[in-house]
């Protein structure tokens, strides 16, 4: 199986360490992720919140990218992944001047659903070496990735399941709570702090109360908030994995603690204590 | 009938002292503009503040997520554009997906964001929307986003740098920084896309320059 991989920009810098756990995954699953040659930036919140034209046409110009290569793109970001089916919703509506020859026709699949899918889940449990037994986890969407419905077509939006799904097959105890999808303030993140802290405090607290050891997030902007949050916390540290993160560990036979070194918040201790790393 | 001023200018003084606006042309001229620009239906809204409670930043707003609705309704354009709420909005479209009228609030409001941009207002919350500018410039340059070279470029900017020294954001971002170099997160230089030419374009191209 072959897929076009659209990276986004914070795969490169910020999220490496994402970027390396699904490739271990993809490569262990057998899928072909083929990263589409020339991509270029979402334009994410700056673009839609200036120019609506822009917002449509950077996404365009990766989607025409995608369809010369013809596979089905998937988006680890989930704001890529909202910005991209955006555009093509909007390309469909034919009100804007595309340069280039695009159709908006090829699927785009977030990373969570991809992997949520039956057949999926059912690989990944055949793969599975060192069950993630006892590791009590929360699974966060955030915000880009479910909502607003009508464009990632997410019907349970509510109290989406994909993560969920996938965290327990790796043997993991996932804890039910509510604060699911609530936004984490990234966009607002640099400029106004405050706000951005405000919100991402509140989620990491309720995480905690949940009973959570660690969080399970797929968006590279929610990892490093409440990763990055817990940074002057020398109370209680709840770690913040990227899902694949997750599955590269449970699928390896021999785990290298070198693989988590980009966390603020250090998992290591946490994943001693219960026995999956030696 | 005594209620019933039929001259607008009488109409304004009328009551407080406050000057008033009516539901005139002006209006139904912006109301129109809005539906038509963002094909929601605002005049289906009947305030039942289901937007507002499902906010998450909504006591940030000086105008309530509601009221924008309500205000456009009314066409009170120069204080949509001239209020924070417009840059506070996260665009994490809690409010779109819980209304029970389908208004899309949060296009809505990305809607007047991208009006307050193009007009000669000065955002009242310029740190937001220079960020927004300035992210929009680095893409451009490179065609992807480079964290370390946005934050160059942000502090670069006019007021920018003073700004955060005041309220000790400098400080904060100078550890940070040197932690997430240390732990790898922050790479100086990272490829460029190929695509930049066509890029640049698209960015000339919505500015308004002829290419």
């Amino acid at each position: 199986m072959r897929l076009s991989f659209y990276p986004g920009c914070s795969l490169e810098g910020m999220a490496n360490d994402y970027a390396r756990s699904i490739d271990a995954v993809f490569r262990n699953l057998g899928i072909d992720l083929v990263e589409i040659e020339d991509w270029s930036c979402c334009g994410a919140t700056a673009a839609h919140s200036l120019s609506q034209t822009m917002s449509v046409l950077l996404p365009a110009r990766n989607l025409a990218a995608a369809e010369k290569l013809g596979h089905d793109i998937v988006s680890p970001c989930a704001n890529c992944f909202n910005r991209l089916r955006f555009s093509q919703n909007m390309i469909k509506k034919k009100v804007f001047d595309i340069p280039w020859p695009v159709t908006g026709d090829i699927r785009v699949h977030d990373m969570t659903r991809f992997l949520a899918e039956p057949a999926r889940i059912k690989s990944i449990k055949e793969r599975i070496l060192r069950p993630l037994n006892g590791l009590r986890v929360v699974c966060y969407y955030g915000c880009q990735m479910v909502r607003p419905p009508k464009i990632t077509g997410y019907t349970d939006y509510e109290n989406p399941q994909t993560m969920d799904r996938i965290a327990a097959t790796a043997g993991a105890q996932v804890i039910d709570w509510s604060y699911k999808a609530t936004c984490c303030g990234a966009s607002v993140g640099i400029a106004r702090k405050e706000i951005g802290e405000s919100l991402t405090r509140r989620i990491l607290q309720k995480a905690q109360q949940a009973g959570a050891e660690a969080i399970v997030v797929s968006c590279p902007l929610c990892q490093s908030n409440l990763d990055m949050i817990q940074k002057d916390r020398s109370k209680r540290h709840t770690p913040v994995f990227y899902f694949t993160e997750l599955l590269r560990l449970s699928f390896a036979e021999h785990v290298d603690p070198k693989w988590f070194k980009m966390h603020f918040t250090d998992p290591v201790p946490l994943l001693r204590a219960k026995g999956l790393l030696s | 009938m005594q209620n019933i001023i039929s001259d607008p200018d009488q109409a304004r003084k009328h009551d407080s002292g406050k000057e008033r606006k009516l539901i005139g042309d002006r209006g139904d001229y912006f109301l129109n503009r809005m539906e038509g620009e963002t094909g929601a239906n605002i005049s289906a809204c009947y305030q039942c503040e289901r937007c507002t409670n499902s906010c998450p930043v909504s006591h940030f707003m000086d105008i309530k997520p509601h009221q924008v609705i309500h205000y456009v309704q009314l066409g009170w354009r120069e204080e949509l554009l001239k209020s924070s709420t417009i840059w506070i909005c996260l665009s994490c479209e809690m409010c779109t997906t819980y209304c029970p009228n389908e208004v899309d609030v949060a296009e809505i409001i990305n809607h007047l964001r991208n009006m307050a941009a193009h007009s000669s207002i000065t955002p009242k919350e310029k740190s937001l929307a220079v960020f927004h500018q300035t992210f929009l410039e680095v893409l451009q340059k490179s065609g992807r986003v480079n964290e370390f070279r946005l934050m160059n470029a942000y502090y670069l900017k006019p007021d920018i740098l003073h700004e955060r020294i005041k309220n000790k954001a400098l400080k904060e971002d100078l550890l940070l920084g040197i932690t997430m170099l240390r732990k790898g997160r922050l790479k100086l230089f990272t490829p460029k896309s190929r695509a930049i030419k066509e890029i640049k374009r698209v960015y000339s191209q919505t500015r308004g320059e002829i290419v």
